[in-house]
């Protein structure tokens, strides 16, 4: 794709090449739109406040939130999962959670058991799918406060049944929460018919946004403590506590206009035209015929679903003898091809599927990809087994 | 040379969000109205407020109620 690197298969670490009119709107929001949004009423100040309700309005269509102030603009998915956590849940709550979690829920999880949360797992199969029977066994084991699943794996693409386990979650009185990083864009997204209570999304992944922003959907009837206490611009300013009101509760600081404003051109570029949907099912193909391939290879494990099945478009593999990081490496020096070797801040997951030990060498398909950069993967990937072994 | 005095009505909201989201609707609708910062006399707040004339007035109120877009303070200004 450039000279640097000719073909990207890293989308789900950060999407890569962005589309041109996001990089367009990163711009303008620089140059036309330079006030600080919601803090002046100046001309500059006005732009950059009716860039911002534009994206939020903009994006809160995309993923099928009904109010635009239940969608609050962060510096990613992860300040979401945080808010939707250590703002919900309290010292003696129990949470069943998915075994294939992301460090993003893990590691705010791990700090409120230390504080007396009551963390239980539902395990993953062997495909890192979460089953709702076994979901439920453990949702009616005990009062439950939330159920979290992640909508779909960073490691094996594994889109998880959120409807069915957000009926799960509501039937005992439980929450659903959602860290929907892998899930924007991959996958059509619509927090009102999927009944979820909270969704965290990045704006960087599948969304094909800049770094650096993402969003939270919370359902209007939750009410989690914020994080950040700061200016909000609107509001009652005299006031020392922070406004309840949103999205300002969850937007303390000046936002990241030029994030936002990526973010927002980059939702348009997709629905428009029923672009979105054509993207997807690029994508199918492209991580269909790379899993398949790679499967074929000897000594390869591929990590998940069966390759034609439904995933997000992830794969992970694991070879019998060569280790991930200089699988990784070779692809990178030798092929120009970008992959990602290791455990994908996700020790959950590999746990999990038994890689702890080893890692994955994790191939992620996505916007600007070819199907002759899926068999250059899996030509390259030949011939490092074959040397290897 | 003395300029006519004029009487306008500010409207302010609870968030910048809802104060687009009313520019937004009105000016659609039909409604004239120009985003200020708003004034004192709106007391705690800060940030957009909307300024119209007050024959538009009644007609923005029905319209923003409908749309359920809140209003926090509504106050009388004379401009020069």
């Amino acid at each position: 794709m450039t000279e640097l690197c000719p073909i990207y298969l890293d989308h789900a670490a950060t999407s890569w090449p962005k589309p041109q009119p996001v990089l367009d709107a990163v711009v303008s929001a620089l140059t036309e739109c330079g006030g600080n949004p919601g803090r002046g009423v100046h001309a500059l100040g006005l732009a950059a406040s009716r860039l911002i309700f534009e994206a939020r309005g903009d994006v809160a269509a995309f993923l099928g939130v009904p109010d635009a102030r239940d969608l609050a603009f962060l510096s990613g998915c992860t300040e979401g999962t945080n808010i939707m956590l250590k703002g919900l849940l309290k010292p003696g709550d129990r949470v069943a959670v998915s075994s294939m979690e992301h460090n993003a829920v893990a590691r705010p999880l791990h700090v409120l058991a230390m504080n007396g949360l009551e963390v239980d797992v539902i395990e993953a199969d062997e495909t890192g799918f979460i089953d709702p029977d076994r979901a439920e066994a453990v949702v009616r084991a005990k009062p439950t406060r939330a159920v979290i699943c992640l909508h779909a794996s960073n490691v094996t693409g594994t889109i998880q049944p959120i409807g069915d386990l957000a009926d799960i979650a509501h039937a005992a009185g439980a929450l659903m929460l959602v860290d929907g990083a892998q899930g924007g864009g991959h996958l059509p997204v619509d927090v009102a018919s999927l009944a979820v209570d909270a969704y965290a999304v990045s704006g960087h992944k599948g969304l094909l946004g800049p770094q650096g922003v993402g969003g939270l959907y919370l359902a209007p009837s939750l009410q989690p403590e914020e994080l950040l206490q700061g200016g909000t611009g609107g509001g009652s300013s005299e006031l020392p506590t922070q406004p309840e009101m949103r999205p300002d509760r969850y937007e303390a600081g000046t936002p990241n206009t030029p994030g936002i404003a990526g973010l927002g051109a980059a939702v348009r570029f997709l629905a428009e035209d029923g672009r979105a949907e054509r993207q997807r099912a690029e994508e199918a193909a492209l991580v269909g015929r790379l899993a398949e391939g790679l499967a074929e290879l000897p000594g390869i494990r591929v990590l998940g679903p069966a390759p034609h099945a439904p995933r997000v478009p992830v794969v992970s593999v694991v070879h019998d003898r060569v280790p991930a990081d200089r699988i990784a490496f070779t692809l990178d020096k030798r092929y120009g091809i970008a992959v990602r070797a290791g455990l994908h801040c996700a020790p959950w997951a590999h746990r999990a599927l038994g890689t702890l030990g080893t890692g994955a060498v994790r191939f992620s398909v996505g916007f600007g990809d070819t199907a002759d950069d899926i068999e250059a993967a899996i030509d390259a990937m030949r011939a490092i087994v074959k040397e290897g072994a | 040379m003395s300029r006519e005095r004029s009487e306008f009505v500010v409207l302010g909201f609870p968030s910048t969000h809802d104060a687009l989201a009313a520019e937004s609707l009105l000016k659609d609708l039909g409604v004239p109205v120009v985003p200020v910062p708003a004034p004192q006399e709106i007391g705690a707040l800060c940030g957009i407020a909307l300024r119209l004339v007050p024959g538009d007035v009644l007609r923005a109120r029905e319209l923003l109620e409908r749309a359920s877009i809140p209003i926090a303070a509504e106050v009388t200004v004379d401009d020069v």
